[in-house]
């Protein structure tokens, strides 16, 4: 099964244009509130006219706007759930998953296979007031799947869950992609969740899909500047490529030999993230290391699990901001040293298209 | 000097209560102590115009209601633009006085009025008939329903409806076993809204369609016939001491509906 969209289409002055595609897999679609992830799950779903474009799933050709072709939402075969309101509030669990569907022997056996799976049996009688928050999106599951389903769409599912019923929840969806088989949209602006969840991404802004490719290929490559940014690298800085070398404020450092060089010479935008810098002791008598510079802490805020340094250079390179996990930042007594040799790994080097000025940390 | 503040406050709160509730304690007392108020209420006529308020202001408010809640939904689900609008229609029957309302609907369905006299001309007339107490009714109490079930249906998510379409559901099975249940409560408001204000329609009621024993005095208008008639208090006193209780029993309905939270709570 497959789902592939390719349309265009306008909400009042916003316009949306998406190009995605998934397998039996799980795609996240992933951008800041606004960016028309919510919109794209409703045009999918038959809610939200499309005005050009196709768009096809499960081997169907639910719209292709040039030909007059929009199946109405009641025949897409595709399961959707929202983050509120998930159920109807006047209706029992069983009517809620059972709504849409005639009451044969198979459907309710389907249903009472659907429960087990995601754990709600036993609650038929409940009304959706009576179900804790993480019950009330299983059955909203199991309601989408209920029906013959060709497709999931998934929109920020369990935002409105505390974070410890949301770990559940996403384990319980990895769970659920193992064993259906099916194409699930993931809309969500949380990036651990898009990390924890996507098989692939799509990362949306303003309407348009800026890349959209296997998780870590996003993360490791983001395509521009904003992906790089929306995917939480801190450190962007100005950088002319020479060769396999780029010079960032003076500093040049290499880039990996592994891959082929940057297509083209001169301006473009360097990317680390804070958590793939590395901090090395400083020893004065050793000369510095390829990639490496001298640096001071000018300012450490910590995150409970991690800290997040600010580290101005003494020489040449550029500002940046350094994440250290609390466990080695105790153990290296980053508290009581201010200076510091600061490495930037070739391969962490994320070589991108330059946009806008450059970013100070 | 705060406790005199307090004072203050207190003594200003129970003369403003007094002030509603001693003329029905006055209704009250009257009723139970005037012989004449007593075999008033016995009267046919009391009962006439009781009856006739009853079946008029019910029959008011099915229509309301069943004329009310489409109209309610266009103008719910759509726009901002439709929102102004709603807005506009609905609160100006609501802020129009009555003898206006009369008067307005004179100038269409009277005799010589618009689609009154064509109407006329085929037999039909309006004005000054039962229908005509139950038009004028419809057009002072009916906004109140529409008012309160557009409400409801603005605060009923849409996306309920989306996501039922996703479902399979038809929009009509849609609206039938998802958005009128979730309104319910809002449309039941509203219909005890339409209904006690329709019981109570007087002006409207006496330019449109009289004050003709049996046909259209209602009971407003048989407390103002008979506070004017020979009878005097005594009779304008039997009438209205029905409507109180009739009053108090539409408030006691309409607290138990719109009690904190609704039924899904």
């Amino acid at each position: 099964m497959t789902l592939r969209a390719a349309f265009a289409t306008r909400v009042g002055d916003f316009g949306l244009e998406i190009d995605v595609a998934a397998a039996d897999e799980l795609v996240v679609l992933y951008g800041p509130s606004g960016s028309g992830k919510t919109v794209t799950l409703r045009a999918l779903a038959g809610l939200q006219p499309v005005e050009r474009g196709r768009i096809e799933i499960g081997g169907r050709v639910v719209v292709d706007a040039e030909a007059g072709l929009h199946l109405p939402p009641q025949q897409r075969r595709v399961g959707y759930v929202v983050q509120e309101p998930a159920l109807f509030p006047h209706l029992d669990v069983r009517r809620n998953v059972l709504i849409g569907v005639e009451r044969s022997p198979a459907a309710l056996a389907r249903y009472e296979r659907l429960c087990a799976m995601l754990r709600i049996d036993g609650l038929d009688e409940r009304r959706p007031h009576q179900l804790s928050g993480g019950q009330g999106q299983r059955v909203a599951l199991a309601r989408a799947l209920v029906r013959p389903t060709e497709a999931l769409l998934l929109d920020e599912p369990f935002s409105a869950l505390d974070e410890a019923l949301r770990e559940e929840m996403r384990d319980e969806l990895l769970r659920l992609r193992r064993e259906l088989g099916l194409p699930i949209l993931f809309v969500t602006h949380d990036l651990r969740e898009a990390h924890l969840l996507a098989d692939r991404i799509a990362v949306l802004d303003r309407g348009r899909v800026l890349q959209f490719g296997r998780r870590d290929e996003v993360f490791r490559r983001p395509g521009s500047r904003r992906v790089a940014e929306l995917t939480g690298v801190r450190n962007i800085v100005a950088g002319v490529v020479e060769g396999r070398r780029v010079v960032v404020d003076g500093l040049a450092l290499e880039l990996p030999g592994d891959r082929p060089p940057p297509a083209r010479a001169g301006r473009v935008d360097v990317g680390v993230r804070a958590e793939r810098c590395i901090l090395r002791r400083l020893d004065p008598d050793a000369a510095l290391p390829p990639n490496c510079f001298v640096a001071r802490v000018v300012e450490d805020r910590a995150f409970g699990n991690a800290h997040l340094l600010r580290l101005e250079p003494e020489g040449p390179g550029p500002p940046v901001l350094v994440e250290v996990a609390s466990r080695p930042y105790e153990v290296l007594g980053v508290a009581s040293t201010p200076r510091w040799v600061v490495e930037l790994p070739p391969a962490d080097l994320q070589i991108m298209p330059p946009g806008g000025p450059p970013a100070v940390p | 000097m705060s406790a005199l503040a307090r004072g203050g406050w207190l003594a200003l709160a129970a003369i403003f209560a007094l002030f509603f509730l001693l003329p029905v304690a006055g209704l009250g007392a009257r009723a139970l102590t005037d012989g004449d108020v007593a075999s008033e209420l016995r009267a046919d006529d009391t009962w006439r115009a009781l009856r006739l308020s009853l079946a008029t202001a019910t029959l008011a408010t099915g229509l309301a209601a069943l004329l009310g809640t489409p109209l309610a939904y266009a103008l719910a689900r759509s726009g901002r633009g439709g929102a102004r609008l709603a807005a506009a229609l609905i609160d100006l029957p609501i802020v129009l006085p009555p003898a206006a309302a009369g008067i307005a609907l004179l100038t269409v369905f009277g005799r010589r009025g618009y689609l009154g006299e064509p109407l006329e001309g085929l037999g039909v007339s309006l004005s000054f008939t039962t229908a005509a107490v139950v038009a004028a009714q419809l057009f002072v109490a009916g906004p109140y329903f529409v008012r309160s079930a557009y409400a409801g249906f603005r605060s009923a998510d849409p996306r309920y409806e989306g996501v039922a379409y996703t479902l399979g559901l038809s929009r009509w099975r849609t609206f039938r076993s998802v958005t009128l249940p979730l309104v319910r409560p809002a449309l039941a408001a509203g219909a005890v809204l339409c209904w006690a204000r329709a019981l109570g329609e007087l002006g409207a009621t006496l330019l449109f369609a009289g004050s003709l024993p049996g046909s259209t005095r209602t009971a407003p208008l048989a407390v103002l016939n008979a506070f004017e008639s020979s009878a005097g208090l005594a009779g304008a006193v039997s009438i209205s001491v029905v409507l109180v209780v009739l009053a108090l029993g539409v408030m006691l309905a309409l607290s138990r509906l719109t009690q904190a939270g609704g039924p899904y709570r």
